[in-house]
């Protein structure tokens, strides 16, 4: 009570430091985050391209889904780029997710050696992912890389660029940033080891050991941290650039959300701002869907366990 | 004391958990694959930048002779160390002004109750949801309006805005865990709201200021997109912008493409083999031991 009134005595003290503390981070969440996001959904009902650059102008209601009518129809990569993003998407939670969680249970295991190999199995995550589109760009040279060696072995006379060929190229291209998991690695690993130890040992005299205990005992008691993990791999499976850029640029089938948005708006000489902005609001609805998708999927599989239990 | 009695519980927990076999056989064969995955792409590289003719030993064949060549014209012709700075510089520049003003906002969220607190909250975490490349042309707009194109600045002002989310919740998790009393014993000695933050909190919150600090610090430097978007005058330009230069730069030049870009990748390797300790603790949410 006391505490109350002091606090209000100095009231404008306390509000004045309570402003500037917050102004700068609402600050620059304004910049980069309400403007643009402001921007992208209003233009997106806009004629505003190479022809109009200072001004965009707003279609009228009457052509109000112009620009989304183009994207849809007109547009010769949106789909491509969709069906390969929600792809990634897809992959990052049932295959990224599941590989991380295998090797975060070996890694929890009291085996020599596994803290160097733990160590060692972050390395490729420290590196920036444009780098390691480079390198897997090299790995892929028909001319001296190691891919198409390998292919030789089955496939006598094979010289061709994998990254050009429809249908390998986007299989190439998973495989050059999907098993890098890291830093989810390390995510899982964090909350297993955060798991009670007497919980852990409660299973041991249970008799439940190895697999066992952590299909039942572990795995469930990380869940929440399995489903953030979920959301992340998915959402920045949808979200690709730097490989498609370095690796493809769009060749063979390849292309993703993100890379359409940077052609129309940046790269094409024909700039479409008010169209890249109506892929960017689908982009962001997109990641929207993901999230509302995986919380669905957790928790549905968990009422099920749990009345399996029962 | 207590930290020996917990190692000597789980040592003795490990040993009454002798792992069964199939447990066994898919722990081995999981640790097999990270080696591999993790290695054969880095080891494959460094190999070949050996190679005077890369093309003439394709794929794992070792070099004949040890060609420095590459190395050397990293250094004295492509200026590798002049990217090196810019990247250094811009990292450094917009860890250290988001983290101040991240670790400012995120106190008075922990600490103090005011009206829109809940707010504040929900839109900081949101952002963590919004694709960055879904603002590229407001924000590359933006920037061409602030004529900041093609400087330092405007990477430095989106580095320091993106990513708020992330380091607010590592920060304001730490600011939660903090006793009460320390703030209330620095509000009896007459220390005002600011000189509390500086004097006494921020300091015990260091270690949790730290890891987002680091965190920020190597999604800055290893940034590519907006990197790429807003340089164009090559002297300026960050590491990983540098690279998409490579193709053409090098051309029919493989040894120099690959000495380049071992070159590139090492000081992110380097800096977390001495602070490995302190990124696996970081990365992990501080439950595992480094």
């Amino acid at each position: 009570m006391e505490k109350k009134k002091r606090a209000g005595g100095l009231g404008w003290r306390r509000k004045g430091f309570i402003l500037a503390f917050l102004a700068p981070t609402l600050t620059a969440f304004a910049i980069f985050y309400l403007y643009p996001i402001v921007t992208v959904i209003f233009t997106s009902f806009c004629k505003w391209d190479y022809t109009n650059i200072k001004t965009p102008q707003f279609w009228g209601w009457d052509e109000l889904w112009d620009n989304y009518q183009y994207i849809f129809q007109t547009y010769p990569y949106f789909w491509e780029a969709l069906r390969n993003s929600s792809a990634w998407a897809l992959l990052g939670a049932v295959v990224q997710v599941p590989v991380a969680t295998l090797i975060a249970l070996a890694f929890s295991r009291k085996i020599k050696g596994v803290r160097t190999i733990r160590n060692i199995y972050i390395i490729p995550n420290m590196i920036s992912t444009a780098a390691m589109g480079m390198i897997f760009l090299q790995l892929y040279s028909p001319l001296y890389g190691v891919v198409n060696p390998v292919i030789r072995l089955f496939n006598k006379g094979f010289d061709e660029n994998i990254l050009l060929l429809k249908g390998p190229a986007f299989w190439a291209m998973t495989c050059a940033y999907i098993f890098f998991t890291g830093t989810t690695t390390l995510l899982i690993l964090g909350n297993i080891m955060a798991v009670p130890e007497d919980v852990r040992e409660a299973a041991v005299l249970d008799g439940a050991d190895g697999l066992k205990q952590d299909w039942y005992i572990t795995l469930p008691m990380i869940k929440g941290t399995l489903k953030t993990v979920s959301v992340l791999a998915a959402t920045s499976g949808f979200l690709l650039y730097n490989e498609v850029y370095f690796l493809t640029k769009g060749a063979a089938g390849t292309y993703s959300i993100s890379y359409v948005i940077r052609e129309l708006a940046i790269t094409s000489p024909r700039t479409q701002f008010g169209r890249a902005n109506t892929v960017a609001v689908v982009q962001i609805l997109a990641g929207m869907v993901i999230i509302v998708l995986i919380n669905g999927l957790y928790s549905i599989s968990w009422k099920k366990k749990k009345e399996g239990c029962r | 004391m207590r930290e020996n009695g917990k190692r000597k519980k789980r040592a003795s927990l490990s040993g009454a958990t002798s792992l069964s076999g199939g447990t066994k056989i898919l722990t081995y064969i999981s640790l097999a694959w990270a080696l591999l995955v993790a290695l054969m792409p880095l080891v494959w590289l460094l190999l070949s930048s050996f190679k005077e003719d890369p093309l003439a030993r394709p794929g794992f064949q070792l070099p004949e002779s040890i060609c420095l060549d590459g190395y050397i014209s990293t250094f004295r012709d492509l200026h590798v160390m002049r990217y090196f700075g810019n990247s250094m510089v811009i990292a450094f520049v917009s860890v250290v002004l988001s983290i101040l003003m991240i670790s400012m906002s995120a106190y008075v969220v922990a600490r103090l109750d005011f009206k829109g607190k809940g707010i504040i909250s929900i839109l900081l975490y949101s952002t963590m949801f919004i694709p960055p490349t879904a603002l590229t042309y407001p924000v590359y707009n933006l920037v061409n309006r602030l004529h900041i194109y093609d400087t330092r600045s405007a990477l430095i002002l989106i580095y320091s805005c993106s990513g708020i989310a992330i380091s607010f919740f590592v920060i304001k998790n730490y600011y939660t865990n903090i006793p009460k009393e320390m703030e209330e014993a620095a509000r009896i000695d007459g220390c005002g709201y600011v000189q509390t933050w500086w004097r006494v909190i921020f300091p015990i919150a260091r270690p949790g200021i730290m890891t987002a600090a680091v965190l920020a610090f190597l999604n800055n430097w290893n940034e590519y997109y907006w990197a790429s978007l807003v340089m164009i005058t090559r002297e300026k330009m960050t590491v990983p912008a540098l690279l998409s230069t490579f193709t053409t730069a090098f051309r029919t030049n493989y040894n120099g493409l690959f000495s380049a870009m071992v070159v590139i990748i090492l000081p992110p390797i380097i800096l977390y083999c001495v602070f490995s300790k302190f990124f696996v603790e970081a990365l992990s949410g501080g439950a595992v031991k480094g």
